[in-house]
């Protein structure tokens, strides 16, 4: 809400700084997001009087110009410009001036003859005939024979010694979208009178009804409807001080009538909307909800085609206005205007802000309709329009009111204990000071027995319990008296939930294998599951879809973390950072059907990514045992079949036959697609599933007390023959006094039969309850051969 | 015989003096001392003499003994230490080229300082908490006291999924769940991922994430809310940090308030960091609304409580002067090694 400080002072005494005025109201709950000076804009430029004009001796266009700007003497000054006559007021910039186009002029010559200073156009001063009558002509710009006495600050004759405050409004205070609002509360924080105008004006008689009829057929999308006619309407340019505060606002002046239904907009914060009574069909007007289809044309020129749950303004025939947000092009005020019909009404705030929404239109009517108008105020601001019209001299004021109303409300009683409010704010305020705030706040408050009788006027329905007050007392009193305390009452422990526990340990294990925790979008591009070759029954193709994405990239819910992975592993790549370990913890969105009613499942997944040289499918696998070894140490291998990693070089890991784990090295494809020309591994881990599994109580065994005997074996199989084959036939012939084995050597090449490989294997034997004797080994050893054998494997001769 | 004896003292003594390797003494000691050593020999001649001499002579042999064994010890101390000295000396290191490292990685910088801030809440006695990221509309926005149609839901672009489904645009939504399922009193935080359909800039993300706190319990008043807010501001922000509030409005609060801390760069007297005013703000709070606690079956008459919604990602872009949010989620490595 951009508010004049001049014109704020119409209602408020403000004797103090612009910068005390703006902390003040800060610390009252309205943020200033900004302070304009536009005095600023311009700096030494005066009025002045063409006292005489001679042609320039070596020119056939300049003009020499002797110009009294009120100093003892004149100012020689040159112009090229043709439409100055003598007598006549102008702009003029003396030496050393500021304009508002940013030009600064200095004194100078021109074809020999000396300058003191520029006579301005109205383009130079960033004027438009609507700020300035004839500001547009072509050639300077003459002032009028009021403008000012020579010599007077062109800012004050343009009303620009003036700041522009623009405050942020919150939603829970429309009432503050009006300069009145922004005034009142003005007068609290500076403890001064509020000065509310009181509207007087004297009409012609005569009889609304028999001007216009008016029906109201949705009261409960309009549930007021208040409206005056003005006859004799005298169409004409506003005068400048009203002109100024439209502009002050950022709006455009137009002509008296619209300036004054935008005044009485800006200064109540009730819009208004005036009719040409020549378009009014009928002279009749229905509020009512649009008829599927029907279409309108609005006053910016565009064409709407609107739906029935839209609201109205429509005379015998069709639409002329959307009701709350704007005007229609055919009904508007034009120079010829003869009779006009006034609208201040009560349109319910989401009937407003959904129509606005649905035809995309934003105005600084709808704005104030959408977080609510005072029903009460309705009647207030249409008699400052008919003030203005009879102090402007703009019309002939008709007798008789169309009001059509619901019931309007009384003032609310709220009745607040003192101590109540002291307890949730934690510190003593007197009940006596409490009055006196929310008295100044226009809240009717009185103190009895240790409770406060209020009365909320209407335009505060924001207020309405102990919680309200206690912040309206509060901003007012000043927060700097809340003093920090320390939380009384039950000791509680901060507990951790047990998954983020978990993920704590998972995290801790990968940052100490070298990895980089990434961050990355929850949603990402409908393409990615294409990217990643998954086939068109893959269950990772369901994504929820976001309604409104910020674009095609961002625009499902994931379902896996690797595509995001491959991206942030590509930016590295690119970026020639050389090698990269990278994990991320986040949640994936599996919808439990499409298009989705209810909420997704939102699993918490972890996925590794890495690449470099020192990496392979091996050092991958490495970190995934470590990881589920956190969790649970029977953990099994086998090969996996994710469309997106290379087929002969990933697993999925599994524990109690749930898939915990899916990795190995990417498919050389998916790769280049991401544009990788390197090795590339990555694993995702389901985190859910790691966590459920339930780890046994760690129990200390006793050390050991009999030796272990260590075995060699050299095997030769078949290529094809995984080793966790070979391993498990090992362990299952060596049975319990199987203490440990360790694969050392894996060898294919010249010695080995083609089709063949070489394994050999170190075994740890140990017995719990005694030595073990060479008969006990022998038997172990032979056990193991026959497992072995079995298994396709024989000792290497 | 006493003057070969003599002899052999002064030999051995002199090769000893000139050894210069445990190996020389010990072929000096087998030379002289040893079965077949030079002393040796003498003593079996020592048969050939009389009774008289015997004893004279056995006496300087042993003496001599004594004294070629301890000479031979204190040479090899010598040389030992010599022999280490010179094996020091050649095993000397160049100390400043680069240690043998195993690489650690690091946790992401969001994650890094989410970390102190749970450090924190939970020393306070705040359990930590988490929240679904996709809500309803009810738990997003209704029940926080945000009606549909009502402006305040223009304070954020929310991204929907469904009519009534949306990706959290607050951790606040998490508020009313832990309100409906948990036994007062309560004392929470909830850190998590929140979305707003903002268009991505150097200080916007679609993605960010918030830590919301909620405390219910008897007579929590709004000086509760300063004081614990204060203790958090110092923790990250040193111990002479202030903290200030300044009305504001958010619908499940009231009074609601927006926090701003000290700056701690220049200390309050203002900087290009605070734009000059001396302090920053952080997040906002506020008792939370009679409203919100009686959909959540809570008696506001019993029981108060207040909210409160911190910004993680620009407390981490503040805390390590990250100028552009978009660097937390490009994931550069060079920008990721710079925390650990």
């Amino acid at each position: 809400m951009k508010v004049s400080l001049n014109w704020l002072k119409n209602y408020v005494d403000i004797d103090v700084e612009i910068n005390v005025l703006c902390d003040k109201m800060i610390m009252a709950g309205f943020e200033v997001e900004s302070i304009e000076d536009l005095s600023e804009k311009m700096k030494n430029v005066v009025v002045g009087r063409v006292v005489s004009m001679a042609h320039h001796e070596d020119s056939d266009h300049l003009w020499v110009c002797q110009i009294d700007v009120g100093d003892k003497a004149n100012l020689q000054i040159i112009t090229g410009a043709q439409n100055v006559n003598e007598g006549d007021l102008v702009p003029v910039a003396l030496h050393d001036s500021y304009l508002p186009n940013g030009a600064h002029i200095k004194r100078g010559k021109l074809r020999g003859k000396s300058s003191e200073g520029m006579l301005c156009s109205g383009d130079e001063l960033c004027l438009k005939d609507c700020d300035y009558p004839g500001a547009e002509v072509d050639g300077i710009m003459i002032l009028k024979a009021d403008a000012g006495a020579v010599g007077t600050d062109m800012r004050e004759v343009l009303g620009m010694f003036d700041f522009i405050i623009d405050f942020k409004i919150t939603a829970n205070r429309p009432d503050c979208q009006s300069v009145l609002g922004i005034a009142r509360e003005a007068s609290v924080v500076l403890e001064k009178e509020f000065k509310m105008p009181a509207p007087e004006y004297n009409s012609v008689g005569g009889d609304i009804g028999s001007h216009i009829s008016v029906r109201v057929d949705n009261t409960d999308m309009c549930p007021r409807y208040y409206g005056r006619t003005v006859k004799n309407v005298r169409v004409k340019e506003s005068p400048k001080w009203l002109k100024n505060c439209i502009s002050s606002a950022g709006m455009r002046p137009i002509n008296n009538i619209v300036d004054i239904t935008n005044f009485v907009m800006l200064e109540t914060g009730q819009p208004m909307h005036a009719f040409d009574m020549r378009y009014v069909k009928g002279n009749r007007i229905i509020v009512r909800n649009a008829a599927d289809g029907e279409t309108m044309t609005t006053l910016d020129g565009k064409a709407h085609t609107l739906s029935s749950d839209m609201l109205v303004i429509a005379d015998g025939e069709s639409p002329s206005c959307l009701a709350g947000i704007m005007g229609g092009l055919e009904s508007e005020i034009r120079e010829d205007t003869t009779e006009i019909f006034f609208e201040s009404a009560k349109f319910r705030r989401d009937s407003v802000r959904r129509t606005a929404r649905k035809l995309g239109i934003r105005t600084e009517s709808s704005a104030r309709f959408e977080h609510g108008v005072d029903i009460l105020n309705v009647e207030y601001a249409m008699n400052r329009a008919l003030q203005l019209i009879y102090d402007l001299d703009a019309g002939d004021i008709v007798d008789g009111v169309v009001d059509i109303a619901t019931t309007l409300p009384k003032e609310r009683e709220l009745d607040v204990e003192v101590s109540k409010v002291n307890e949730l704010l934690g510190i003593d305020i007197p009940g006596e000071t409490m009055v006196r705030i929310l008295n100044s706040l226009s809240i009717k408050t009185c103190e009895e027995n240790g409770v406060l009788h209020c009365l909320i006027p209407s335009f505060r329905d924001d207020i309405e319990s102990r919680a309200d007050i206690a912040e309206e007392v509060m901003r007012i009193y000043g927060y700097d008296h809340i003093v920090g305390t320390d939380m009384t009452g039950t000791v509680i422990r901060g507990k951790k939930l047990p998954e983020r526990i978990k993920t704590d340990a998972v995290k801790q294990l990968l940052v100490a294998n070298g990895m980089f925790e990434i961050t990355t979008y929850s949603f990402i591009s409908g393409k990615a599951v294409d990217t990643l070759q998954l086939s068109d029954n893959d269950t990772r193709r369901q994504c929820v879809e976001i309604l409104n994405p910020l674009g095609e990239e961002y625009s499902v819910m994931r379902t896996q973390l690797v595509s995001s992975m491959l991206s942030v592993l590509t930016t590295n790549y690119n970026r020639k950072n050389k090698d990269a370990r990278f994990f991320e913890v986040s949640k994936v969105f599996v919808p439990k059907n499409l298009p989705i009613t209810q909420q997704p499942i939102e699993s918490p997944r972890l996925c590794i990514g890495m690449y470099g040289k020192d990496e392979d499918f091996f050092t991958l696998k490495g970190v995934v045992e470590e990881l589920i070894g956190l969790f649970s140490k029977d953990v099994e291998f086998a090969f996996a079949d994710e469309p997106y990693l290379h087929p002969g070089r990933q697993a999925m890991a599994t524990v109690n036959r749930n898939t915990v784990a899916v990795f190995g090295e990417i498919h050389p494809k998916v790769a280049t697609q991401y544009g990788l020309d390197t090795r590339v591994y990555v694993a995702e881990i389901s985190l859910d599933v790691l966590f459920a599994i339930e780890s046994p109580q760690l129990i200390c065994k006793p050390l050991p007390k009999f030796p272990a005997v260590e075995r060699d074996f050299a095997l030769i199989c078949d290529v094809e023959i995984p080793v966790a084959a070979l391993e498990s036939a090992i362990r299952a012939g060596a049975g319990k006094i199987c203490e440990k084995i360790e694969l050392f050597d894996v060898y294919t090449g010249d010695q080995i039969e083609k089709g063949k490989k070489s394994v050999a294997y170190r075994v740890t034997l140990r017995s719990g309850a005694s030595t073990l004797t060479d008969e006990d080994i022998e038997r172990a050893v032979d056990k193991i051969f026959k497992k072995l054998e079995a298994a396709g494997a024989v000792l290497r001769s | 015989m006493k003057t070969k004896l003599e002899e052999i003292r002064c030999t051995a003594k002199k090769l000893l003096s000139e050894a210069e390797s445990i190996r020389e003494i010990e072929d000096l000691r087998v030379r002289f001392l040893g079965k077949k050593g030079e002393l040796t020999a003498i003593l079996k001649q020592m048969g050939g003499l009389s009774s008289e001499e015997r004893p004279v002579v056995g006496q300087l042999a042993n003496e001599i003994r004594g004294d070629i064994e301890e000479t031979i010890e204190s040479v090899k101390k010598t040389v030992t230490e010599k022999e280490l000295q010179l094996k020091l000396e050649a095993e000397k290191l160049d100390v400043t080229m680069p240690g043998k490292k195993h690489e650690v990685g690091g946790l992401h910088p969001l994650n890094r300082v989410l970390e102190d801030m749970i450090d924190i809440f939970r020393s306070m006695g705040f359990d930590v908490v988490d929240g679904p990221e996709v809500e309803t509309d009810y738990y997003n926005f209704e029940a926080l006291n945000v009606p549909f149609d009502h402006p305040a839901r223009d304070m954020q672009d929310t991204f929907y999924l469904a009519d009534n489904l949306l990706l959290r645009t607050q951790t606040s939504a998490a508020q009313i769940r832990v309100m409906e399922n948990r036994t007062l009193p309560i004392r929470i935080i909830c850190p998590g991922r929140v979305f707003r359909a903002d268009e991505v800039d150097a200080t916007h993300s679609p993605v960010f994430h918030q830590i919301e706190g909620l405390v219910i319990d008897k007579g929590i008043t709004m000086c509760d809310l300063k004081g614990t807010l204060e203790q958090f501001a110092r923790e990250i922000y040193g111990d002479d940090t202030k903290i200030k509030f300044r009305p504001s409005f958010f619908p499940f609060t009231e009074p609601s308030v927006e926090v701003d801390v000290s700056c701690s760069e220049c200390g309050g007297k203002g900087c290009r960091v605070c734009k000059g005013s001396g302090w920053i703000e952080i997040l906002g709070a506020g008792m939370v609304h009679p409203k919100v606690l009686k959909g959540c079956g809570i008696d506001p008459d019993e029981y108060s409580g207040f909210a409160f919604g911190i910004g993680l990602d620009r407390l981490t872009t503040t805390r390590y002067k990250i100028s552009d949010i978009r660097m937390l989620f490009e994931n550069d490595l060079r920008f990721l090694k710079q925390f650990n």
